[in-house]
């Protein structure tokens, strides 16, 4: 299985390394900064060394704002909003596979979506759910409050940036996919259905996974978008950023080098188990797949 | 429901009137009383304490005035949970004007009400509701200090925007009703900060923003309506024209003000505009910048990290601003009680400290004084030398005892104020002027 | 015949309806009122439902009686073209090269994860922290000034690391070259292997390889990152603004000086200008690349 690793690998392994190194970079001065004692502020020199942030961080009640819940407001948001996205531009690419009438349309539109400057989108439809909100308030109850929300226009506005990545890759993922494995499902016999889910899913779903994973991360950071429709509570870039109008202090940079840690740990978990299972997979099953790391 | 809260500060609010002297010590014991009062009303229930809904008040703003401390200490205090929304300046007007039913109170900048206001999204609160209003400082009804002496006018001064004509007028009053736009909390006077270890010598007048020898070293803020008085403040002080009103320029004013600002920023004197809080700060401590317009509270958190850092009072005087809270449009009935009982609970005293101990000041200085120790009061606001430590309001150490604040006391400060941040009748051809500034 | 293609098309409309229903409520109508908005007239608090062209009209002022000299609309979509270009090509060329290594050197799926979420994993801190972090890393006292200077490379600090054009595009590529290797790595893993193989065989050098080969069959995968580099960058103005010090013009901010000003008119009108300039650049591109024939 395995051949000699050619010159160019280890060229293309040291970009690739050099890539990292860059994108890791900022983040050092954040890992080095929220180690630093009482007085710390956001920039060098230090002052002091301890874990004081972390502490902060973990117990909650830093300053104004509950990083603790906005953290798990913008994780609930953005899980949803990874599966929302997966399902979505998953039946779309499918669609897309044929030709149908209207399809240069909902293409264009979903550039048009990625185009729009997304506090415009977000002002807008925040005017949307006002009317909505006036509607309510003159149909039905007057002391209606209001229908936005994390989960309402929150996710609306989030799912107007997530689907044109969502759809886009899908194209990138069904490019040139052989419709050959299909014709042979359903000569066989397989519904629709069955032919998606025993042949095509299979073979697409590290790059689904991969759309899940993008979405989640596209509206863990988003602001713009977020800034006028989120309705009366923040996500929590929205609460990092209403934070830095009066707080100078590292335990943003602590919630940072934690984030990362646990992204860390959760990850090279992971990577254990599917290691492991491989392992005895092979050692169960056939011995394909074996040596491949 | 709210009237029987209401009955003994009117009290205390009519014998205020009465003479200084006896107003402070009736204060001590009234007020005191008063917060004793609300405190154990938390306690013992009113009725919509009993009643199944929360005490909960929605709370739109910047974080100036959002700490987590206040939050602590009101639920303590009132029983109302306060929701903090908290978003940037430019953002928290947007919020206004988009979402309208998003929040219940909102603490914001008299500026903003010459856009807010006329946009009918604020509710004109009941000056008899308001237990200290009569005690609220001069600076803001009457555009003078305590002492008598005025102050300056030019730009949005509050005065000229606390009152409504009417219950649901849109249009400003030049004379006091009992209809007000916002309850003013919070302010202060700006100037420029310092970094005395690098500039290392004396600076005495806003001309220094943009002398070339700071090239790449000064910075502005980045909100253009204030940002234009700072550049004015630059053309005044080098005499090159006096404005009729800095805070309300003719085209040709503003033409003239952005010709200067576009020559210093092309010959690269800006290293960078801030727009928040931790930014001014992050410049100033990086030493990025040695010169810029700052806020007093931002010039001591850069000196608690132990960089020296001066807010420099200058000849020219300083460019005022002052926050406060307003009430949605649609607050009505229990909530609008909620929000009035809020909003006394923020003038009694606690609150006010709480501002004044980070530098800022309070709008009714008789109840936050009450509220302080006298060393604190000497220090913050009789401008004298500190007699013990001055802690912050996380009773972290602020100034070592001796240290006298920058600027002198209250009267010194407020006293010197020239302009007020606000909004022009030519903002728009204003703001076109700032994208062309910024494209140059 | 007939019949299958309405069947056809019923299918689609299913599959695509979830997609073009979200669209359409939260994206379409938003944008329908954006676009009447933005020819509405204003004052300073708010918008007057009355049909003005000012939005329009007050964006391309003294365009005409400026030339040859570029007024300020001009010269704000100059800057940002330069950026998209600029920006467009950097992350391009490193995105290529980290997607084609990471379909082609690296062997194993559980790898390719694990590698691509090593790439993942500073996006989920959030963005403003990260922006925040840039002073001290590249700022005149910053962590990469005080190397060079120890290292006597430089006498005295490199200004120009921070608050500049460089910053800025630096701070693109950091963000968004990822947008460019997800793409192209979709379409690279679809490559047959055996055509590669072929082409060796065939006595092409891995060059040749390259270039006819790889880059031809990667070009949706190109195009699709190369849409969403550029439509981000075009409306972009928290990293402009943060990075270039907010004094550097963009089509972004233009918009958000607007808006901070409520003058939603003029904003919207601004953004509508903005979505048919980058229409058109993406409009061309498609042209040149069908991205949905080979689906």
């Amino acid at each position: 299985m395995r051949e000699g690793r050619s010159r160019s690998f280890y060229v293309l392994a040291a970009l690739f390394a050099a890539y990292v190194a860059f994108l890791y970079g900022p983040m050092i001065a954040i890992f080095v900064l929220s180690f630093q004692g009482p007085d710390g502020g956001l920039t060098f020199p230090m002052n002091g060394v301890s874990l004081y942030w972390f502490e902060r961080l973990f117990s909650g009640g830093n300053g104004i704002i509950d990083i603790g819940a906005a953290f798990v407001r913008s994780a609930k948001l953005g899980l949803m909003v990874a599966v929302l996205t997966v399902a979505i531009s998953v039946a779309a690419g499918m669609a897309f596979r044929k030709k149908f009438v209207g399809q240069a349309v909902i293409f264009y539109v979903a550039i048009a979506s990625l185009i729009v400057p997304s506090i415009i989108t977000s002002l807008g439809i925040a005017l949307e759910f006002r009317l909505i909100d006036d509607g309510f308030k003159t149909f039905i109850d007057e002391n209606f409050s209001t229908s936005m929300g994390l989960l309402t226009s929150g996710l609306a506005a989030h799912l107007t940036w997530t689907l044109p990545f969502g759809l886009l890759i899908m194209f990138a993922i069904f490019n040139r996919f052989d419709p050959r494995y299909e014709e042979a499902a359903r000569d066989l016999g397989a519904t629709p259905w069955q032919t998606f889910r025993h042949v095509v899913l299979p073979m697409i779903l590290p790059s689904v996974v991969g759309i899940g994973l993008f979405g989640f991360t596209l509206s863990w950071d988003e602001i713009a978008r977020s800034s006028q429709a989120i309705g009366p509570v923040n996500t929590l870039p929205l609460d990092l950023q209403g934070l830095t109008t009066t707080v100078t202090n590292p335990d943003i940079y602590a919630l940072g080098t934690a984030t990362t840690g646990v992204s860390f740990l959760a990850i090279g978990l992971a990577l254990f188990v599917i290691g492991f299972l491989q392992r005895r997979q092979s050692r169960h099953g056939s011995d394909a797949g074996s040596g491949m790391l | 429901m709210s009237k029987p809260s209401d009955n003994k500060p009117s009290d205390s609010k009519r014998s205020g009137k009465t003479s200084g002297i006896s107003r402070r010590t009736m204060l001590k014991g009234a007020a005191g009383f008063t917060g004793l009062a609300t405190g154990s009303g938390a306690i013992t229930g009113f009725p919509y304490v009993m009643s199944a809904e929360p005490k909960v008040l929605r709370y739109l703003g910047t974080g100036v005035n959002e700490g987590d401390l206040i939050g602590t200490q009101c639920l303590k205090d009132t029983g109302i949970k306060l929701e903090y929304i908290t978003a940037t300046t430019d953002d928290v007007t947007k919020r206004v004007i988009t979402q309208p039913n998003s929040f219940d109170v909102l603490d914001t900048e008299y500026f903003s009400l010459k856009k807010l206001v006329p946009s009918g999204n604020i509710l004109a609160l009941d000056a008899k509701k308001i237990k200290e209003f009569d005690n609220i400082t001069p600076v803001f009804t009457k555009g003078h200090l305590p002492n008598g002496k005025k102050i300056g006018d030019q730009g949005t001064a509050p005065w000229k925007v606390l009152y409504l004509e009417g219950k649901n007028s849109k249009v400003f009053s030049k004379t006091p009703t009992e209809f007000v736009t916002l309850i003013p909390t919070v302010y202060n006077a700006d100037t420029l900060g310092i970094r005395p270890d690098l500039i290392k010598r004396p600076i005495s007048s806003w001309a220094e923003l943009l002398n070339p020898e700071f090239k790449g070293k000064a910075s502005i803020l980045n909100i253009p309506s204030i940002g234009i008085m700072d550049a004015a403040m630059v053309v005044e002080a080098t005499g090159q024209y006096k404005y009729a009103d800095k805070g309300n320029m003719t085209k040709a004013e503003i033409d003239l003000t952005m010709k200067l600002l576009t020559e210093a920023k092309k010959a690269g004197q800006f290293r960078a505009f801030w727009s928040d809080f931790n930014q001014s700060v992050n410049l100033m401590a990086s030493g990025e910048t040695v010169i810029q317009s700052m806020w007093s509270p931002a010039v001591t958190a850069v000196r608690k990290k132990g960089i020296p850092c001066v807010f420099q009072p200058l000849k020219e005087g300083y460019r005022s601003w002052a926050t406060g809270f307003c009430v949605s449009k649609g607050v009505s009935g229990a909530k609008l009680d909620l929000a009035y009982e809020f909003v006394n609970w923020f003038l009694s005293g606690w609150a006010g400290a709480y501002l004044n101990r980070q530098g800022y000041y309070s709008a009714v200085l008789s109840t936050a004084q009450k509220s302080m120790e006298p060393y604190e009061w000497a220090y913050w606001m009789e401008g004298k030398p500190a007699e013990k430590d001055i802690k912050g309001p996380d009773g972290s150490l602020l100034e070592k005892a001796g240290t006298v604040r920058d600027g002198g006391s209250y009267d010194d400060r407020m006293g010197s104020v020239a302009c007020w941040n606000a909004v022009m009748d030519e903002n728009d051809y204003m703001v076109r002027k700032w994208n062309e500034f910024i494209a140059a | 015949m007939h019949q299958s293609s309405v069947r056809r098309n019923v299918v689609a409309w299913l599959q695509a309806g979830p997609m073009a229903l979200v669209f359409l409520a939260f994206f379409l109508i938003p944008l329908l009122f954006v676009v009447i908005v933005s020819f509405w007239d204003y004052n300073d608090y708010e918008m007057l439902p009355i049909f003005s062209g000012r939005g329009y009209t007050d964006t391309f002022e003294g365009c005409l009686q400026q030339l040859p000299e570029f007024c300020t609309i001009l010269r704000t979509y100059g800057s940002t073209l330069k950026f998209c270009f600029l920006v467009w090509s950097i992350t391009l060329v490193i995105g290529f090269t980290v997607a084609y290594f990471l379909a082609f050197h690296v062997r194993s799926k559980s790898w390719q994860i694990g590698l691509s979420l090593l790439c993942t994993i500073p996006f989920w801190t959030s963005n403003v922290i990260r922006m925040i972090a840039w002073i001290p890393l590249l700022g005149r006292n910053g962590l990469v000034n005080k190397a060079l200077v120890e290292a006597k490379i430089v006498n005295q600090p490199l200004e120009w690391l921070l608050f500049s054009e460089f910053s800025v595009v630096l701070a693109f590529v950091h963000l968004f070259t990822f947008f460019m290797v997800v793409p192209i790595f979709n379409s690279m893993i679809r490559i047959d292997k055996s055509l590669i193989e072929a082409a060796y065989d065939a006595g092409a050098t891995g060059f040749q390889t390259l270039v006819n080969v790889i880059i031809p069959l990667s070009k949706p995968g190109i195009v699709i990152g190369s849409i969403f580099v550029i439509t981000i960058v075009m409306g972009d103005f928290i990293t402009i603004g943060v990075m270039g010090g907010q004094q550097i013009a963009s089509a972004g901010k233009i918009i958000q000086t607007r808006l901070d000003a409520i003058q939603f008119p003029a904003a919207a009108a601004n953004a509508v200008i903005l979505l048919a300039a980058t229409m058109m650049i993406i409009f061309s591109m498609t042209r040149l690349v069908d991205i949905r024939r080979e689906l």
